[in-house]
């Protein structure tokens, strides 16, 4: 089932177009994989797909981005009920300089999701276990979240994001800052919230595009160059330049 | 005289400079590696200049005049001169020289006189000679030794370390010092007043000490209540309270909206504009409160039946309230530029408003920069004395009436030290006193500061 809809997107920094005619269909409950080199556009698409891009001034989107069949560049859109369902994971793991607990209780308190403290008990913990750190820090969740490893921040980060039960997590580049041992806990757990969630991963790995996802798209100077199964895009790709790059020709 | 051998040796420490740079790149041209760059034979040069000038002229400050002295009181010794004497004859003889002795002019006197400017004319003529070819001893040895292989880095380096340690020692002895010379005359008031009066009395009246008539003998009971600095600490207090209640709420949300609401262009030119209010001097805020506040105050409080002085608390606290304003906005504003965007991100992604990132998120993460901004806006507030001075008048009334005169440790202190003061009268001491009860009020304020910044800063990084 198709989760994302994305129709002829052009995005412009000020004057300069960053991204080209983009469509391109997400699949619900699966895991899409987003690469291409750096400058490609591929975390400014993905910044479109929360609205992101209205916290920078000279960005403009234009086109229609599609989610559960409706557009989200419509004026009627509320960005606040938007980003309560699309969730987003960063680069840099970026908790909040408060505790673990206030960390995850975040989205719940801005949203009201919460009557009472034990049901926001029960969200944290929950939130927690899905992001697999409840065992090691449910001990310590009133101690702050920046004291945590980088591997376990992002996880926080990631218990964060699914506190409000997103349908849809966004992830620039997630490991990108973290160790193998770190990599490989957050891809496991990427497999694992695809079941209730559907996953955009922006990354430089093709490795990890390979082992966790499901589709794949190739960027390339603002293009949309190629998109299918990932099994497809690795194996046998119908495109020139989309195989290059795999191959690790360029970029 | 000392001013043309001054610049003449600076321009000798130029001509060092490019000596030693030339000799550095006469050397590098028979291709010989240098051991340094060739500034640092120049500047390795300029320090074999300066040194040698720099000892010969603080030897020679120390030791010239007692040694003149010495010179004209030996033609008075043996006979029968007391030590007072011999330094009035000294003082005399000097004044002579300079032609400004008003005195009887004797025989004697005159000849020193003489001989004073001659032994000085000879001391100055000597030290240009002993200077110069010291100079060019040292300077003409170091150029000799300086090969392809001679270390140069390491002295000028060593050089630059030892010039900027004595410009911070130069700074912390000059603290030590006031606060010495605080202390010293502390205590003399403390002798005189105890400690216990000055710190719970609650009459604070100095101007009884002015009609004390300076040949009468001490008596302390005659200052028994009239200085007791409760109601000035209670006066500067309260004023530094009126001025954060403007200038907290005011200097925090201008600064919130520059930092975070303001486009780039807005920010562009707001901030300088807020900053100007901060270059504004104190006396200029002082008539603005005394001439234009205070009156208006007053007559708003008549108009609703109010008894307002026309030098009010309130008129002094609002306008250093309003000169504190741009030192909180302008620090806050860029403690909470400084945090990260990734933070902001972070809020903005999870569906949080602007208004609740920078309450929920920003803020707490700006606090610890936050309340240092306006714990240096607290110790301007209680070491403010201008405005206090024109508009809150000098009485110093044990008030909590905004509406009512009231005064504060920096005002008594312009008060006391204004016209004529006698060293050692506990009148002129108890400005002493003042300043180092001020000197502690704000040392506690920055420790509390530092302290709670820290605090903040273990919590959250």
């Amino acid at each position: 089932m198709i989760k994302i809809k994305a129709k002829d997107v052009d995005v412009f920094y000020g004057k300069k177009q960053a991204l080209f005619n983009i469509s391109l269909d997400i699949e619900e409950n699966q895991v899409t994989a987003l690469i291409g080199p750096s400058g490609c556009g591929k975390s400014t698409f993905l910044r479109c797909l929360n609205r992101m891009n209205d916290v920078i001034d000279i960005c403009s989107v234009k086109g229609e981005i599609l989610i559960n069949d409706f557009n989200i560049n419509d004026k009627s859109c509320d960005v606040v009920r938007l980003r309560e369902k699309i969730g987003m994971v960063f680069q840099k793991p970026n908790p909040f300089p408060k505790t673990l607990y206030e960390n995850v209780s975040y989205g719940p308190t801005i949203h009201g999701m919460a009557q009472s403290k034990q049901e926001m008990d029960e969200i944290v913990e929950t939130s927690l276990k899905k992001a697999a750190l409840w065992e090691e820090v449910k001990d310590r969740l009133h101690e702050p979240g920046t004291g945590l490893s980088g591997g376990q921040q992002q996880r926080l980060c990631i218990a964060r994001a699914i506190s409000v039960r997103p349908e849809v997590i966004l992830m620039d580049e997630p490991c990108s800052a973290l160790d193998p041992i770190a990599t490989a806990q957050i891809e496991e757990l990427i497999d694992e919230l695809k079941k209730e969630h559907t996953i955009i991963i922006v990354t430089h790995s093709m490795a990890q595009a390979a082992r966790v996802s499901q589709n794949t798209g190739f960027f390339h100077l603002g293009q949309l160059i190629e998109h299918g199964s990932t099994d497809k895009i690795f194996k046998n790709p119908d495109n020139k330049k989309t195989q290059d790059y795999i191959t690790g020709r360029f970029g | 005289m000392n001013l043309i051998l001054f610049i003449f040796i600076v321009l000798l420490g130029f001509t060092s400079y490019y000596f030693g740079r030339k000799k550095a790149y006469t050397i590098q041209s028979t291709k010989k590696r240098l051991t340094a760059l060739p500034q640092f034979y120049g500047y390795y040069l300029a320090i074999w200049c300066a040194i040698p000038a720099f000892i010969i002229f603080s030897l020679w400050a120390i030791f010239e005049p007692t040694i003149v002295k010495l010179l004209i009181l030996s033609d008075y010794s043996n006979q029968g001169y007391l030590d007072d004497e011999l330094n009035l004859i000294y003082e005399k003889t000097k004044a002579l020289s300079r032609g400004q002795f008003t005195g009887e002019i004797t025989p004697f006197i005159d000849a020193s006189a003489e001989k004073y400017l001659s032994l000085r004319s000879i001391a100055q003529s000597s030290k240009v000679v002993i200077v110069l070819s010291a100079i060019i001893a040292s300077v003409a040895y170091a150029y000799k030794r300086i090969s392809s292989n001679s270390r140069t880095r390491e002295p000028v380096e060593k050089f630059l370390n030892a010039v900027l340690f004595t410009a911070s020692l130069a700074a912390i002895l000059t603290t030590v010092g006031i606060v010495f010379s605080l202390i010293f005359q502390t205590i003399d008031f403390f002798k005189v007043i105890p400690l216990f009066d000055f710190v719970f009395g609650t009459h604070w009246y100095p101007a009884k000490a002015f009609v004390r008539d300076s040949s009468e003998a001490l008596d302390p009971t005659m200052y028994s209540d009239t200085f007791g600095a409760v109601p000035i600490f209670a006066g500067t207090f309260f004023i530094a309270f009126i001025a954060m209640c403007v200038a907290i709420p005011i200097g925090l949300m201008s600064g919130i909206y520059l930092a975070e609401y303001a486009s780039a262009k807005v920010r562009q030119y707001a901030k300088p504009l807020i900053e100007i209010l901060a270059g504004i001097p104190t006396v200029v805020y002082g008539f603005f409160a005394a001439l234009t506040v205070g009156p208006f105050l007053k007559e708003l409080g008549t108009s609703m039946g109010l008894e307002v002085s026309a030098e009010s608390a309130l008129a002094a606290g609002g306008v250093m309230g309003i000169m504190i304003i741009p030192f909180i906005s302008s620090l806050s504003d860029d403690v909470i530029t400084s945090v990260p965007q990734s933070l902001r991100d972070g809020s903005y992604a999870m569906g949080a408003t602007k208004s609740e990132t920078i309450k929920r998120v920003i803020f707490p993460a700006a606090l610890p920069g936050i309340v240092g901004s306006i714990l240096l806006g607290v110790s301007r507030a209680i070491g403010e004395t201008m405005i206090v001075v024109m508009a809150s008048g000098l009485a110093a009334n044990l008030t909590l009436n905004p509406l009512e005169s009231t005064s504060t440790i920096t005002a008594q202190i312009v008060v006391i030290l204004i016209g004529d003061q006698a060293f050692g009268d506990p009148k002129t001491q108890a400005a002493f006193a003042l300043g180092m009860s001020l000197f502690l009020v704000t040392l506690c304020l920055n420790i509390v500061a530092l302290r709670v910044v820290k605090k903040y800063r273990e919590k959250y990084e």
